[in-house]
């Protein structure tokens, strides 16, 4: 048997007069596994088990359409129409010239409602997947080493779980002064806390089991073990709770340009679209309706698919 | 096949025929128990041994109607239970039944008791569910002592909580909760498994006096050859879901004829006795209970295989008590 | 000839509320090249966590591992990673000692892709085909996940990682009770088959006696994080020295009817292993309990050419009982 280098040297006892006499007469002659057993893609997989799930893919397509409605924005409807204001038209309900009503200065709801999910979603789901990841970190070291590293971070992050979430945020705006991207470091840096919080039980569920001893005993490193034994098996309770959050981080972001930080008027955002429009949501309730349904439908889409790409992602719930 | 009623009415306690059990749920059917009979006398015990998947508890199930209401489902045959027909009763007729008449101990004694109430509490509440002869709290409360001296703990521990008790122990309050409503017939399903072997003789050796002091009958799930070796009259070996060999202990034990499979399961377990440089197992796996094979169940991993065992599920062979379900010895006939 | 391994006064001790628990305490044990240890003991008498420590997946609190006549105890980090391919462990529960999201590729590829071993992924493939083939795995489980087989091939699974990195010593902790009986013997078997291959050196721990006296050479009886009693395989089941050695075989049900059979049944439960009172740790569900039992420790003795036992009255009971 042709093994390469040290190792060849390392099995050569082991396989002595096992194979010698049969591959002698060939150089080099690899085994390959029939076919038919070979190994599907695992991003085809996921993608199959996926597909077969037709919630998840509901909620896929939704998220599609609004995925597709922030990069044709301009096309759909000008930017312009979006911040013209027309005191002729306000509180206009839906017609078939401007679907979604007018708002209080007359602009269209429509066009604002478009234009403001490229605001909404990267504050939503950019503040969520970036909060999980900075937890998933901070997490795994907590859950998996334990002892001092988990005392120390973990009473750091309980001293911020003790300021409200929105107070927190704002201090952190505030610090760094008003503008979308600091506001969405704001968000991810007060998310930290819970989702630490989050993904280290569902670690220290994991690490109880053998697997990750057994990893140790074959000489994987700390990182290793981390990032393939514990993280897949600890992430998927996490996934679903992280895509509940996305609806809430839209609300909270608009709550903040309410309070003067990140987004100003008159740019559009479903968030502070709402906050505009309570005032006036028994009379003109289409006002409130339209960006709350967008509100809505993005959390649900992205709820859905996250529950969805759980399952696809977990090879042990067959088909 | 059923077996003739011989005995005289009344001193057979339960008789099971052709029982079949299936648990059906959205993606396939599984043949759990198919077609066991059995028959078990007064005070006596009958040991179910199989590996996992044989359809052990299954049976037991079924026999105390606790069968998974959504997916388990008795598809034929009869559990005679002195003389009623249990597969008929309603499910309040069975709650007069369970815990009365027919109890059970389950494997394992860490999650069978409530962890927040004290053990003494837990035995009267089973004894005052089954109050039929309306026994005032006090007559109550020292038949709970009672019940505890019995098992063999202290009943001025019954104020303490189960976390306070060894494994044994906690076994050992299972059984008195078991046995509170002096019940004809006690099921014991894996009762020594979860416990050290020096504790395991412990429990097995109460379980043979109660057995003799209050003369209750005992249906003894194990896979364990040696304890049914150590408490059962009667044994019948299962496989996929049927009762593959069946006898008294003597048969089985030393009988000169045996099923294949009963030959496998002693060629597997190291003997502490004589010198052996190998095992000898059964190659093999258990058959899929979703699929399994035509004829007789074992055919695909027995060593004896003959061409009819592949089409035709073997009738019993019987001498005496002893019943083989193999065309080993059927095929003169 | 110098022992494959040899621990002297190994101790490990947990820190616990209340104090510390004894789960190893001063153990010497030697296993040499080729031969099977086993290590028996009920649930709590330490045997798992001793297996561990000499694989030093635990740090002992004190004493020393030898591993081919090295101070293995004291290895950095680096030296550690090199030992792993040399020390091997096969773990009791199949269920949860496989990655549930590793393909049988991918687990049996761990131990050789974290150590470099191929450079070639077609080398990996081959080695990996062979490793099946060893443990008797058909070809058809290389993509198949832990949850997708039954308990007897994730087993097998088990071993072939263990082997891939063509290891000398294996700790078997308790490789085969979680198993159905006729797929432990399947089992049982294929670890012998491996050790008169490979010559492999095996310290099998389990709480079972009639397996561990199948495999092993020696055995040692723990009871309560000490050993009481150590010698060959043959001596002890023919002559069993201490009373808890002699206990334990009383207790084992024997798949014969026996009939007038009495059992020596000890009485009480295994105490607290929380810093326990100096002297036997057996003592106080022992029959023959006397003065001196009580007090000091009870080192091993060797009564005769390599049986060695805890007990300072166990001739005395030989000859009473005789």
């Amino acid at each position: 048997m042709f093994l390469c280098g040290t190792v060849q040297r390392q099995y050569e006892g082991y396989w002595k007069g096992k194979r010698g006499d049969i591959m002698s007469d060939v150089a080099v002659r690899h085994r390959t596994i029939n076919p038919q057993y070979k190994k599907k893609s695992q991003a085809k997989e996921v993608w199959r088990r996926m597909k077969k799930n037709k919630i998840a893919m509901v909620g896929l397509v939704i998220f599609a359409i609004i995925v597709l409605c922030t990069i044709f924005a301009d096309v759909i409807v000008p930017y312009s129409v979006a911040l013209e204001q027309n005191m002729d038209t306000r509180y206009l309900p839906p017609s078939a010239e401007h679907w979604f009503g007018c708002d209080n200065y007359g602009r269209d709801i429509f066009a604002r409602v478009i234009h403001g999910t490229r605001n909404s979603l990267v504050m939503g789901i950019g503040a969520v997947a970036v909060g999980v990841s900075l937890g998933a970190l901070l997490g795994s070291l907590t859950g998996y080493f334990g002892g001092v590293v988990d005392t120390v971070i973990m009473r750091i992050l309980d001293v911020m779980n003790t300021i409200p979430f929105m107070l927190l945020a704002l201090s952190i705006a505030a610090a760094l002064g008003p503008s979308l991207v600091n506001v969405l470091i704001a968000l991810m840096i007060s998310m930290v806390p819970y989702y630490t919080r989050v993904i280290r039980s569902s670690i220290l569920n994991v690490v109880g089991q053998d697997f990750i001893e057994a990893g140790r005993a074959c000489g994987t490193s700390n990182f290793f073990i981390i990032l393939r034994h514990v993280l897949p098996n600890a992430i998927g309770p996490v996934i679903v709770q992280a895509t509940m959050s996305v609806g809430s981080m839209i609300l909270n972001a608009s709550a903040m340009s309410f309070l003067g930080m990140g987004i100003q008027p008159p740019a559009p955002e479903w968030g502070s679209m709402l906050n505009e429009a309570k005032d006036y949501m028994l009379y003109y309730p289409h006002m409130v309706i339209f960006p709350g349904l967008a509100i809505v439908l993005t959390a649900l889409s992205v709820n859905l698919m996250g529950d969805g790409l759980r399952d696809a992602l977990d090879p042990r719930l067959k088909d | 096949m059923a077996i003739p009623d011989k005995n005289e009415p009344g001193s057979s306690l339960l008789q099971i025929q052709d029982l079949n059990v299936i648990y059906k749920t959205d993606e396939a059917t599984v043949y759990a128990v198919n077609g066991i009979s059995f028959e078990l006398g007064r005070k006596e015990t009958i040991g179910l041994v199989g590996e996992t998947g044989a359809g052990k508890t299954t049976t037991a199930l079924a026999i105390m109607r606790l069968l998974p209401e959504e997916t388990g489902f008795i598809k034929g045959g009869e559990i005679r239970f002195q003389g009623e027909d249990l597969v008929k009763k309603s499910q309040p007729d069975m709650r007069e039944i369970r815990g009365a008449k027919i109890s059970m101990i389950f494997q394992d004694p860490m999650t069978s008791l409530n962890p927040i109430m004290p053990v003494g509490d837990q035995i009267l509440e089973s004894l005052e569910i089954h109050n039929s002869e309306n026994l005032s709290k006090e007559d109550l409360n020292k038949r709970v002592d009672e019940l505890l001296s019995l098992v063999g703990i202290l009943p001025q521990r019954k104020k303490d909580f189960p976390h306070q008790f060894s494994g044994g122990m906690k076994q050992r309050i299972v059984i008195a909760i078991a046995l509170a409503c002096r019940p004809e017939l006690l099921i014991a399903d894996e009762p020594t498994t979860a416990l050290d072997v020096t504790i395991q003789a412990q429990v097995l050796e109460l379980m043979r006096e109660l057995k003799e002091k209050l003369g209750t009958s005992m249906i003894m799930i194990t896979h364990d050859l040696g304890v049914v070796a150590e408490t059962c009259d009667k044994v019948a070996i299962m496989y996929a879901g049927r009762i593959v060999e069946a006898g008294s202990a003597e048969d089985v034990f030393e009988g000169e004829k045996h099923h294949p499979y009963t030959v496998g399961l002693f060629g597997s377990i190291p003997n502490l006795e004589e010198e052996t440089d190998r095992l000898h197992p059964i190659d093999g796996l258990m058959p899929d209970p979703t699929d399994l094979p035509p004829g007789c169940p074992f055919h695909p991993r027995c060593k004896q295989c003959m061409d009819i065992c592949r089409e035709k599920m073997p009738e019993f062979y019987t001498s005496g008590e002893h019943r083989i379900a193999c065309h080993l010895y059927t095929k003169g006939d | 000839m110098e022992p494959l391994i040899r621990t002297v006064n190994l101790k490990k001790y947990f820190d616990v509320s209340g104090g510390k628990l004894h789960a190893v305490d001063d153990v010497n044990i030697t296993i040499p090249k080729g031969k099977t240890l086993g290590v028996v003991g009920e649930s709590g008498c330490g045997k798992s966590t001793l297996g561990r420590t000499v694989l030093r997946l635990i740090e002992p609190t004190s004493g020393e591992v030898y591993f081919e006549g090295e101070n293995i105890t004291k290895a950095s980090r680096g030296e550690l990673k090199e030992l792993r391919k040399k020390m091997q462990i096969i773990f009791q529960d199949p269920f949860s000692s496989l990655n549930p999201r590793m393909s049988v590729f991918d687990l049996i590829a761990e131990p050789l892709v974290t150590h470099h071993i191929y450079k070639h992924r077609a080398d990996l493939t081959d080695r990996i085909l062979e490793l099946m083939e060893e443990v008797g795995l058909a070809e058809r489980y290389v993509n198949s996940y832990p949850h997708e087989m039954d308990g007897g091939r994730r087993q097998r699974v088990g071993v072939a990682r263990a082997l891939a990195l063509g290891p000398e010593f294996i700790v078997c902790d308790e490789p085969v009770s979680a198993l159905d009986v006729s797929i432990q013997a399947q089992i049982l078997n294929l670890l012998m088959d491996l050790q008169d291959n490979l010559g492999l050196t095996y310290m099998f721990i389990t709480h079972d006696l009639s397996v561990v006296k199948h495999i092993s050479d020696e055995i040692a009886v723990m009871y309560l994080g000490q050993c009481v009693e150590h010698c060959p395989t043959k001596e002890l089941f023919a002559n069993p020295m201490h009373p808890y050695t002699k206990a334990l075989l009383s207790a084992i049900p024997v798949p014969k009817l026996r009939k007038n059979f009495t059992r020596k049944i000890i009485r009480g439960e295994v105490s607290t292993p929380i810093d326990p009172k100096p002297g036997c740790r057996f003592a106080s569900r022992c029959d023959y309990c006397q003065a001196g039992c009580t007090g000091s420790d009870i080192p091993l003795k060797e009564y005769s050419p390599g049986h060695y036992v805890a007990c300072p009255h166990c001739v005395e009971l030989m000859e009473k009982k005789e």
